[in-house]
């Protein structure tokens, strides 16, 4: 454990937050510009990754356990989500064929 | 915390009796449950406990919105008699994803830990995933869990970012000491500030972030819509008013101008989109955006009334709403329509429904002598004390045109006519839930001060 | 006595309003008259006892309950009694009482009676609180609570979409006003820490005259809404939809008197804002003009009246204007008296004929309709002025108020006045003499209304007649007894204006001015009574072209010609233009405009609304940067 924490404060705090930044942005990307509902959700869930390594980094260079205990209730919770979400995503595949998610649009104005 | 113990043992329990196919005894259980959940709390007035080393702390403030939310649900259960046996077989779940999702309210309006906030926003929006999709063949259900649930989980990528950064910020999740902390790193703190800023803003629906809300409000069975425009958006509110008035309070200099923007918008955006609305359930959901936007003046000018007058707000307003939607349902049920032009004579025909109708849309539109009414003079009080007339030009301009669409509704029921005649029979629980939402509109419209001092 | 009695004046009708709105299916008719009249007549007795001991003991304050207190903002339910409430709740019970009475006739075969009296007594319990709050707040809510009773009254009848149009304009003039009243309040608290009249009017000097005028002007905008007044008073005319007593209690009576009541009430903030009286006045006048001229050329018996209310309602808030603020009062009370009646007249004259409100079928209505004639007449003298019938002794206070501060003003006045007479008399001869013009069904139809309708009528007469006593001016050695009760509400405004100009008019140009208004409008009805009984002239059709008036101006006297060019036809033609190009354009437009620009902005709202999840995001997210780039970029 704590070789651990000391290989992770061997790279520069900021090189972490710049890394799970750029990650975090791809997932917005990622969510704009894909059409499939799964790939969107991947998406975001590579938007949680990169909260988990910021977070784990922070709570490396802080020495304070906090951090990590909280990148597992984020992880316990997305699973949770992924469950839910994907059970979403076959139901509307049973229904339409198809999980492209700019055919739902019915509802709006 | 026994309450959210209660809370989640009764779900479970309720899942139980429906595997054994006890439906009758679903109902009662679920609100003696809720009522054992309450009562728990009632005994915790004024003793201020936290638990888990300060992840929750059960002030007044949350004990008091808390008993809202579960009051709240327990009408909404009581209308929910026959409801939701008519659009799925599997009853017992309804109660129990809806009992869950109570408790993460209940966690959500008494964290005082990041990480509980976190958890508690998760299990109420989860839960609120599955519901709005409940109706597993109907396209429209579908796609309002679809356009609901990505939606949300990118706000939660959104909350998750901002909590990250200001745990780099301060080294700590506790909201006391962030608060102390705040000005050690300011970069990360305030791009933190924002992040959150973002996500609670978008879970309760304030523009720009509120497009999920009329679609999902319309694609979700119209029970599960009035306990998200209600239960939800309460919650979402008092966990707002609890970050950014215990954590954040040091810095408001950098979301005011951004607050005040996004309350204009949606003053603008809710009111007068609702009022072209033909449905009447987009109607609510679009109103039900605008009193985001009155709610959100409170925060924006974080003071001391604050928390009273949102509190005030969220009664007035959950009440209300839970008599609409109960008579949109009743509604809806005998003429297989929502439209402005199922409410057309109703005045005639029922007439009770229509007067419960037109106390909750008055209420909602802010008249004298309904609790509406003091929602927004709190609201109004609070943007006085801060010199904001300005704002409240709008909100008051705003609230008339809120007033012209509600009246829409009542002038359809009392001045028009209407094909059939039959009047619409309902359930004793249902009579009463309509029946006491009214009185205590009405008797907190003539004397507020019963909770105006409570906080 | 007041002390333990006072809540029960508002509550009684309340009572009423519980019974007949609870059980407006089943309660028997006579059971529906009997209580909504007896309420009303109950809070009418407690009202004259109350009078009689502010009389002999001054105002009093009466807590209810702390209403509403987090922290500074305490706002008690609390009543003040003074002597300009309790002459209001004399002129709402008792001209309300008689109107209840009046309605078991005029409403007895209409299926909605129940819900009827139910509307009315919920109107007169708002419109008491109105009057009775301690505070603005309370003013507040009777205010809003009597325009709702209003707008469900305009529709009472009207079951299609014509009604949506009247309704919706009311509304939406109603709320332009109400949003000034409210952020008046607002800027009220803000300024002295209090919305409680006792709290606010002694500090009043306190506050400098910049804030002042704004409040003021913001209050007048209120006002404005409620009292129809130019550009607000649309409304009004088109609220002539609902039954014709809801027309003489709230569109003539009582409601429409609300904003006069309320500046009235804050008299001491006006008085402080030379600017705000400037142009309460300025407005008041140019509504009485306008509202004089339009009324001149309208066929509907009602209109005729709502465009005089309009105007009558203009000369009020002249007096207000110009200081004269018992005048203005006691127009508002003579105005209530002899306006109530004409409505009421109008109302059996409407009854007789079947519905019917176009002048251009009736006439020779007098041998049928003998008590109606009668007090009608009783009322058009009133209204026109002439003495000693009441409107003439407050409108002649006001003209007086209005000549000290400036001749032309008065100049003006005098000249509404003589339109007033002319198209009041205009509508009298109309209905009254000549032949009857409607159909032979109507002819044989003709009674003259029932006891229930007539009696309210002599009773309103008798106090058209003579109610103008209680204020005759020192001039002609009189006492001025409702200035004297006054003086408590109005002595210190009226001590201020007096410190700034103090020209009081002698007695003989007292006189003079009488004199000179007198004749004028003896002259106008002359007029009038020349055209339209002796050559017995009906207004042309509406699409026939106007060349009645001149084919019979051609037979008689060569002066009716230079009349005709110099008076009638221009008049004719200016009241053509302000009531189809003003009335019917610009201000309609106006309103409608601002419909289309709110459709408009919703039509582009909900175009935002895609219903694509791809677009939802991808607009999330320009509002993330777009929130990024302002608070770190700038």
């Amino acid at each position: 454990m704590e070789n651990i924490t000391n290989a992770i404060t061997l790279v520069p705090l900021n090189h972490y937050i710049l890394l799970s930044s750029i990650i975090f942005f791809i997932g917005i990307i990622g969510v704009l510009t894909r059409r499939n509902a799964i790939i969107v959700f991947m998406s975001i869930e590579l938007m949680l990754n990169a909260v988990n390594l910021l977070l784990t980094a922070f709570s490396a260079y802080r020495g304070d356990a906090a951090g990590q205990v909280f990148v597992f209730f984020i992880m316990a919770v997305a699973a949770a989500e992924v469950a839910v979400g994907l059970a979403i995503i076959v139901m509307i595949y049973r229904n339409n064929n198809s999980i492209d998610i700019d055919l739902l649009n019915k509802l709006k104005n | 915390m026994s309450s959210i113990i209660i809370i989640a043992i009764t779900a479970i329990v309720v899942l139980y009796l429906g595997l054994y196919k006890v439906k009758s005894a679903l109902l009662p259980v679920s609100v003696l449950g809720l009522l054992g959940a309450a009562a728990s709390l009632v005994c915790v007035w004024d003793k201020n406990i936290s638990y888990f080393n300060d992840m929750l702390v059960f002030n007044n403030y949350a004990i008091a919105f808390s008993i809202l939310l579960i009051a709240t649900t327990i009408l909404i259960f009581l209308l929910s008699g026959n409801y939701f046996e008519k659009i799925s077989s599997n009853v017992a779940e309804y109660y129990t994803i809806l009992l869950f999702a109570l408790s993460g309210g209940v966690v959500m309006v008494s964290f005082q830990n990041m990480s509980m906030l976190f958890i508690g926003i998760e299990i109420l929006s989860v839960s609120m995933y599955i519901m709005a999709g409940i109706k597993k063949t109907d396209s429209a259900s579908n796609e309002a869990a679809l356009k609901y649930f990505l939606m949300g989980s990118f706000a939660t990528g959104i909350l998750l970012f901002g909590i990250a950064l200001i745990y780099g910020a301060t080294g700590s999740f506790n909201l006391v000491q962030i608060a102390g902390k705040a000005s050690e790193q300011p970069l990360l703190f305030y791009a933190g500030v924002i992040f959150m800023l973002i996500a609670m803003t978008f879970k309760v629906g304030v523009a720009p972030f509120h497009f999920w809300t009329p679609d999902v409000y319309q694609g979700a069975p119209t029970l599960v819509s009035s306990f998200m425009s209600t239960v939800v958006k309460t919650a979402g509110f008092a966990a707002f008013l609890r970050l950014f008035g215990s954590a954040f309070t040091s810095v408001p200099a950098i979301w005011t101008v951004t607050l005040v923007v996004m309350v204009v918008l949606t003053l603008l955006i809710g009111n007068i989109t609702a009022a072209f609305q033909q449905n009447v359930k987009r109607m609510l959901a679009y109103s039900s955006i605008s009193h985001a936007g009155y709610m959100l003046i409170a925060i924006l000018l974080l003071g001391q009334a604050s928390p009273n007058a949102i509190l005030i707000y969220s009664v007035a307003y959950s009440i209300a709403s839970v008599a609409s939607f109960g008579v949109m349902v009743a509604v809806k049920e005998q003429k297989g329509s929502d439209d402005l032009s199922a409410f057309n004579g109703l005045g005639r025909t029922n007439p009770v429904l229509a007067f419960v109708m037109t106390v909750a849309l008055c209420s909602l539109g802010g008249i004298p002598l309904t609790a509406g009414f003091f929602g927004k003079f709190y609201i109004f009080g609070v943007a006085i004390a801060a010199n904001y007339t300005w704002l409240i030009a709008i909100a008051v301009l705003m609230a008339a045109v809120g007033i012209y669409y509600y009246f829409k509704v009542i002038i359809a029921m009392y001045l028009r006519e209407s094909e059939n005649s039959e009047s619409i029979q309902l359930s004793l629980a249902y009579k009463f839930v309509l029946i006491f939402c009214i009185m205590i509109t009405i008797l907190l419209g003539i004397a507020p001060a019963l909770i105006t001092n409570i906080l | 006595m007041t002390e333990q009695l006072a809540w029960l004046i508002p509550v009684l009708p309340l009572i009423g309003f519980l019974i007949n709105g609870l059980g407006y299916k089943k309660n028997p008719k006579g059971l529906v008259g009997l209580v909504g009249c007896a309420t009303v007549l109950g809070s009418f007795i407690l009202s004259i006892l109350v009078f009689f001991d502010i009389k002999a003991n001054g105002a009093k304050t009466i807590d209810l309950y702390e209403w509403i207190s987090v922290g500074t903002l305490k706002i008690p339910f609390s009543f003040l009694i003074d002597q300009l409430t309790s002459i209001m709740l004399l002129i709402i019970t008792g001209v309300g009482f008689l109107i209840h009475v009046y309605s078991t006739g005029y409403m007895h075969d209409d299926e909605g009676y129940g819900k009827y009296f139910a509307y009315l007594n919920l109107f007169v319990f708002f419109m008491l609180l109105l009057v009775l709050g301690s505070n603005y707040v309370i003013m507040f809510i009777g205010w809003e609570g009597v325009g709702l009773c209003s707008y469900l009254l305009i529709g009472f009848w009207f079951k299609k979409t014509e009604y949506a149009n009247a309704a919706k304009k009311a509304f939406v003039m109603n709320r332009i006003g109400d949003l000034g009243f409210l952020i008046g309040i607002f800027m009220l608290f803000s300024t002295f820490g209090s919305i409680s009249y006792a709290d606010i009017f002694p500090q009043a000097q306190t506050a400098s005259t910049a804030v002042l005028t704004t409040i003021t002007l913001l209050l007048f905008v209120g006002a404005m809404g409620k009292s129809a007044q130019l550009p607000l008073y649309t409304w009004l005319p088109d609220a002539m939809a609902g039954p014709t007593p809801v027309s003489a209690l709230i569109h003539a009576a009582t409601m429409v008197t609300a904003g006069i009541y309320m500046i009235a009430r804050s008299n001491i903030l006006y008085v402080l804002s030379p600017i705000s009286m400037a142009v309460v006045a300025g407005i008041g006048l140019a509504t009485a003009i306008f509202a004089a001229v339009i009324a001149l050329t309208q066929n509907d018996i009602k209109k005729v009246l709502a465009y005089s209310t309009v105007s009558q309602l203009g000369y009020m808030f002249l007096g207000l204007g110009v200081g004269a603020f018992t005048g203005a009062f006691f127009h508002v009370m003579t105005h209530a008296f002899f306006k109530a009646l004409l409505f009421l007249g109008a109302g059996s004259v409407i009854h007789a004929m079947g519905g019917e409100q176009d002048m251009r079928q009736m006439g020779g209505l007098k041998k049928h309709l003998p008590i109606t004639w009668f007090t009608m007449l009783m009322g058009t003298l009133a209204i026109a002025g002439i003495p000693p019938f009441s409107g003439f002794f407050s409108k002649d206070e006001i003209l007086a108020h209005a000549f000290e501060v400036s001749p032309t003003i008065w100049a003006i006045g005098v000249g509404g006045a003589l339109l007033t007479a002319f198209y009041m008399f205009r509508m009298f001869f109309l209905t009254f003499n000549g032949k009857f013009r409607g159909t032979e069904e109507q002819h044989h139809h003709l009674h003259e209304s029932p006891a229930s309708m007539t009696i309210p009528l002599i009773v309103l007469a008798v106090l058209s007649v003579f109610g103008g006593f209680v204020g005759v001016p020192e001039a002609l050695h009189g006492s001025h007894l409702l200035n004297e009760y006054l003086s408590p509400v109005f002595g210190q405004s009226t001590q201020i204006l007096n410190a700034a100009h103090h020209g009081h008019l002698s007695h003989e140009t007292e006189y003079a001015l009488m004199g000179a208004s007198v004749l004028g409008v003896l002259i106008s009805i002359f007029y009038a009574y020349t055209v339209y009984v002796r050559k017995e002239v009906v207004p042309a059709a509406e699409t026939a072209p106007r060349s009645g008036l001149e084919k019979a101006s051609y037979n008689k006297f060569y002066i009716d010609e230079i009349y005709n060019a110099v008076f009638t036809r221009p008049l004719d033609s200016l009241s053509q233009l302000f009531y189809r190009i003003l009335d019917k354009s610009i201000i309609d437009g106006v309103v409608n405009g601002f419909g289309q620009l709110t459709q408009w902005s919703a039509d582009k709202f909900r175009r935002i609304q895609t219903g694509y999840i791809g677009n939802y995001l991808f607009m999330m997210v320009v509002g993330i940067i777009l929130i990024l780039v302002f608070n770190f970029l700038f």
